[in-house]
């Protein structure tokens, strides 16, 4: 660990430098002859009208995802901190790859929408970082994060160029895809010492409250990132619409139905935490056409319940039948929202709310999606599967102190503070 | 005493929450539509990050604000993101009935969502008086009739009293407060021992709580500017709260050292009365014209705030016998009404210098639309309480009061428990 990682990264970071330097430009130093001033006043217009967009994002990215996998308690630092990690290289080489997809190898400019797409990219590698969270080496992260990105890239470019399909808040081409790939290299990377779980693969009274934070800024900034890079006006405007509701439908099913399911009625902190913003994933593809709010509400609202009862009964049923071992349970809020998101992007096709598409486009867009994430998946897991990445040994997964420097008294803090009180919560008898 | 299980809860939130999303997509599949006018971006980006800020408020950072209890921090943050969604839909519905001229179709605009919003944010208020002691369907239902309350008194301050839109939201911290104090009232049972230990807070919640704090003290700006329209109006808006709520953080803190026997500082005074300002200046954040009277203010409900926070819960708490978990009175309340009055005394001292015929009338009217508020608040808190006491929303029992184990499956918690586990695995080796 001590010179692999250092070089590892020190090295990605010159790669991307020098690749920086050959193929990105300012928007504004390109043909200034050719352009009056006009014209580049009103893209800078747009730079900053989009600016606050780009900003959710971003708040989504490093707060949202990272806090949200701080659940586990002896994990949040490697949950916020690898998180900051991949998402700080990923977006580097996601402008780089998707910039050269799009302008075939040639030098080019780099705009707002660049920097959201950037964003875009890094998701799909945070969302498969959930399922393998715990499991691996942050040089095995660095590994990743290129490989998925390359992958990425590809499957977007053959989406957007060349079916033409749409897919707004990118339910296909980010959610399904990352959650399709994370359960691949987690079905590769299988641990059959942990069959019978681990010990320190469960959370504590704090650690959820933390992941809560992250839960809250995922759903508010949702809206944003379902509308970032839709057309301005009308199209942006139902996007955020769409969006909003569907969320809000989502959080009451999903409160019901995780009390419906639950022992005695109670509910769950991890279908509150990651079920709620289903509606969000679901909603992506078809955001931006006339669903209507009503409609963008029952999408909402099957969403939540798909992914409650993924959680109650698909995710042991995959562990133990598929030995794919889902951390986080990306496939219950990505994965099966996503594609809950792409079949709902055909059926709104077809009932004529977009003109734009049609529907054995969607319909290619998300076979391509969960193809490529399936193949790209296993190709990453068999190249991590080689013993020289410093993974760690079973007995070590989900433990902080591998990779960081922890503190002491980390795990008997509460009683720092209150020395009589063993128990935080007794249980019940 | 209870039986030593409480009753399972299985059988009543999901049918009442279903129900009541299933009711929502059909009236929303029968009496909205998109906005089909043409949409200047710049406008509808703009609207879009007033709405951002309202959602960072409400469920960031009043979700947080209430989690300072040690065994109550889940219920806290989720219901609130809970009562959020369920407020917000309600709410947009009913400003499309009551508050716009009506055709058939509420459309569904951009701008309707910040009003919606704000309302829903009245019922996150008054849930804080009554935290740890509803259940979740309780709340709903406070949700709901709340939602109906405050969209009413809106409607009646623009009918009858020509109050404008932003005056009238304003009432909503006095409004929220009152009707929280009110079903606290009816829900406040004699506690038995030991709940006081619960009630406790620990450092590291008290830091969740400090978190929410702060997201409410960096977006309170855009709270108080979010329904003006004129710019001018909406940059004083902003100065104003700004420099309120600055000086309230002050006054908060040193007035919080001033009233411990040693000068020690309480982090639940901080919690609360840094926000006083900011409250206290919402009606008449407009209308201000110098900022060193937005700061008085603020000093002034710094000040209530947290002579608030030391004698309400000895003296009137007690004596009413209401049990206000995370004072909501003295953080809303108290500071709401001395906003009111403020902006009463402003109408008058600017019609006084137009010398206008009117002041009379003008006093009337805001006063009116004050205590209008503060009566609507107490009276559908009336309902409210006596709606909630039915038998068939299955309350928590009084020894479950404060506690997130009524309500969630709880995995593992305690080190006692782990040593057990280990002791059994190790047991089971040998």
């Amino acid at each position: 660990m001590r010179f692999k990682f250092p070089l590892m990264a020190i090295g990605l970071e010159v790669a991307m430098i020098v690749l920086f330097s050959l193929f990105v430009q300012y928007e504004t130093d390109h043909n200034t002859t050719s352009h009056i001033n006009n014209t580049m006043a009103a893209d800078m217009d747009g730079f900053l009208k989009l600016y606050p967009l780009f900003q959710d994002v971003h708040i989504m990215i490093f707060v949202g995802i990272g806090f949200l996998m701080t659940f586990l308690k002896k994990y949040g630092f490697s949950s916020v901190g690898i998180n900051l990690l991949i998402a700080a290289l990923g977006l580097q080489w996601g402008t780089i790859a998707q910039g050269m997809l799009h302008s075939h190898g040639k030098k080019f400019q780099i705009g707002i929408k660049n920097m959201i797409n950037a964003d875009f990219s890094t998701a799909t590698v945070l969302i498969s970082f959930g399922a393998v969270l715990g499991k691996t080496s942050p040089i095995q992260m660095l590994i990743m994060t290129i490989i998925e990105i390359s992958f990425f890239a590809g499957n977007e470019y053959l989406v957007g160029e060349i079916f033409k399909a749409s897919d707004i808040g990118a339910s296909m081409t980010i959610h399904t895809f990352g959650a399709y790939f994370g359960l691949a290299v987690a079905g590769v990377l299988y641990r059959s010492g942990l069959r019978r779980g681990h010990d320190n693969e469960e959370s504590v009274y704090h650690s959820d409250l933390f992941a809560m934070i992250g839960t809250l800024f995922l759903w508010m900034c949702w809206p944003s990132f379902n509308s970032a890079i839709a057309e301005t006006g009308d199209k942006q405007y139902m996007a955020i619409v769409n969006t909003y509701f569907s969320l809000a439908a989502c959080v009451v099913t999903t409160y019901a139905f995780s009390s419906l399911v639950q022992h005695r009625g109670k509910l769950d902190m991890v279908h509150i935490q990651n079920a709620t913003l289903a509606g969000g994933v679901a909603v992506g593809t078809c955001a931006d056409m006339t669903i209507h709010p009503y409609g963008s509400m029952v999408i909402g609202s099957i969403a939540g319940i798909v992914s409650v009862f993924g959680y109650k009964f698909l995710t042991p049923l995959i562990a133990t039948k598929l030995r794919i071992h889902d951390t986080c349970g990306i496939h219950n809020l990505h994965g099966l929202p996503g594609v809950m998101g792409g079949l709902a992007g055909i059926v709104a096709v077809a009932m004529g709310a977009s003109n734009t598409s049609t529907m054995a486009m969607q319909a290619a867009a998300l076979g391509s999606s969960i193809g490529t994430a399936v193949v790209g998946g296993l190709t990453t897991g068999l190249i991590l599967r080689l013993p020289i990445w410093g993974q760690p040994l079973d007995e070590y997964c989900y433990d902080d102190s591998v990779y960081w420097e922890v503190p002491r008294w980390r795990e008997h803090d509460h009683h720092f503070h209150d020395p009589g009180d063993h128990s935080e919560l007794e249980p019940e008898v | 005493m209870g039986s030593k299980y409480p009753r399972s809860v299985r059988g009543c939130l999901p049918p009442w929450a279903l129900m009541l999303q299933g009711a929502l997509v059909l009236i929303f599949f029968f009496f909205t539509s998109y906005d089909t006018s043409s949409k200047d971006q710049k406008k509808l980006l703009g609207t879009y990050q007033v709405v951002q800020d309202l959602s960072v408020m409400a469920a960031l950072g009043l979700g947080f604000l209430t989690s300072s209890l040690r065994r109550h921090g889940w219920s806290s943050v989720a219901f609130n993101l809970f009562l959020l969604a369920v407020g917000v839909q309600w709410a947009v519905l009913l400003d499309g009935f009551l508050n716009q001229p009506f055709h058939g179709k509420v459309s569904i605009k951009l701008s309707s969502l910040p009003p919606a919003a704000m309302s829903a944010t009245s019922v996150l208020i008054s849930a804080g008086a009554v935290l740890g002691k509803a259940s979740l369907v309780q709340l709903l239902v406070m949700a709901l009739v709340e939602v109906t309350a405050f969209s009413t008194l809106r409607m009646l301050d623009r009918r009858v009293l020509n109050m404008d839109n932003h005056v009238s939201m304003m009432h909503i911290h006095v409004f929220a407060a009152y009707f929280g104090l009110t079903v606290a009232w009816f829900l406040s049972k004699p506690l038995p021992e030991g709940v006081e230990e619960k009630e406790k807070m620990a450092t590291s919640p008290s830091l969740f709580a400090m978190l929410g704090t702060l997201f409410l003290w960096i977006f309170w700006p855009s709270f108080n500017s979010a329904l003006l329209d004129i710019p001018n109006e909406r940059k004083l808006a902003v100065l104003n709260t700004y420099y309120a709520l600055a000086v309230s953080t002050v006054i908060a803190t040193s007035a919080s050292a001033w009233t411990h026997p040693q000068g020690k500082i309480n982090l639940t005074h901080i919690h609360n009365a840094v926000l006083a300002g900011g409250v206290a200046v919402g009606a008449s954040c407009h209308l201000i014209p110098y900022p060193p009277l937005a700061m008085g203010l603020g000093l002034v409900a710094g000040l209530i705030s947290v002579s608030g926070a030391v004698c309400l819960p000895v003296c009137l708490h007690r004596v009413l016998r209401i049990h206000d978990t995370s004072g909501v009175h003295y953080t809303f309340g108290l500071p709401g009404l001395l906003g009111g009055i403020t902006y009463i005394v402003l109408m008058v001292l600017q019609a006084s210098w137009a010398s206008s015929p009117w002041v009379g009338f003008q006093v009337l009217n805001d006063a009116g639309a004050l205590s209008l508020a503060v009566a609507m608040g107490l009276a559908s808190g009336l309902l409210a309480g006596l709606v909630l006491n039915l038998k068939i929303w299955r309350a928590p029992h009084v020894a479950k009061f404060f506690d997130d184990q009524a309500f969630w499956e709880v995995r593992v918690l305690t080190h006692n428990m782990l040593d057990f586990k280990c002791m059994n695995l190790t047991g089971f080796l040998l």
